[in-house]
């Protein structure tokens, strides 16, 4: 049986899908019966999502600049 | 937009270096320091620039470019004849969230409910972007490099691999840190409601 702390330490290899047959299988009996770890494991790929979709723009930048060098480089 | 791109449209330019810039100049930061970081995230555009009409879109377009982020930094490096140097990388701080669980390894303190359901939602909060970033600068440099180059990166964990000179397992483990303390993070957020 995995403990809940187990668990915890397993939740990017479930949310990443990298796990073993065996182990998939004991993750999935403690997730049926264990609520704190199924809102555990939705909240981290949940968090996961968040990092993979947030805008990186909230810093001037300098971009005339930048294209500036570019279009240099073409010539 | 990439077709945009492809055609040379300056507003499209703009718009996607305003995109992508700060994730680069990050992303390279702790590979070959602040100094040279910038130079990697402007060589990085000349060479996507230039190569932008083979892109074709098999992966996210920051993915791409993050790809061409790591060999300008590599590149570099040689040049200066220096090596990534990423000493105390890769050592595992332990769980973050240790205290949530009793002596058996049961929740003591396990997560709130959340009132947002879905990354969309989320990130409608103005103030959770001004806490997850203050968040992720706080993140020890190896977690924050690791979440960089996969989660708003989108590389696969071999290239994040070569390029630290970690193992992969290392990898899994460090973006494994750093996603359970922004969970806190957000946690905190969604229970009490600031950051
Ligand atoms: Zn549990």
């Amino acid at each position: 049986m995995l403990t809940c702390k187990e668990m915890s330490e397993l939740g990017s290899d479930i949310i990443d899908r990298h796990l073993g047959l065996r182990t998939r299988m004991a993750v999935f009996m403690h997730l049926r019966m264990c609520w704190r770890c199924r809102r555990y494991i939705k909240q981290l790929r949940l968090t996961s999502q968040v990092l993979q979709q947030l805008p990186l723009d909230w810093e001037p930048v300098d971009t005339a600049a930048i294209l500036d060098k570019v279009r240099k480089h073409a010539e | 937009m990439v077709k945009r791109l492809q055609q040379g449209d300056a507003a499209a330019c703009e718009a996607v270096i305003r995109a992508h810039h700060r994730f680069l100049v990050a992303m390279a930061t702790p590979l070959v320091g602040q100094g040279l970081a910038d130079d990697v995230a402007q060589e990085t555009w000349l060479k996507a620039f230039a190569a932008i009409k083979g892109f074709e879109g098999r992966s996210r377009l920051r993915t791409w470019l993050a790809r061409i982020a790591l060999n300008e930094a590599h590149a570099l490096l040689r040049q200066y004849k220096r090596e990534v140097s990423l000493e105390g990388w890769g050592v595992d701080s332990g769980s973050p969230i240790a205290s949530s669980f009793s002596d058996k390894g049961t929740w003591s303190h396990p997560p709130a409910q959340w009132h947002h359901d879905s990354p969309e939602a989320l990130l409608t909060e103005a103030e959770l972007h001004e806490c997850i970033r203050k968040h992720l600068h706080r993140l020890p440099g190896d977690q924050r490099s690791v979440v960089l180059m996969r989660e708003l990166g989108g590389l696969e964990f071999a290239e994040i691999a070569r390029a630290t000179g970690l193992s992969e397992g290392n990898v899994r483990v460090l973006l494994h840190r750093g996603r359970q303390r922004m969970h806190a993070m957000l946690n905190h957020f969604e229970e009490v409601g600031t950051c």
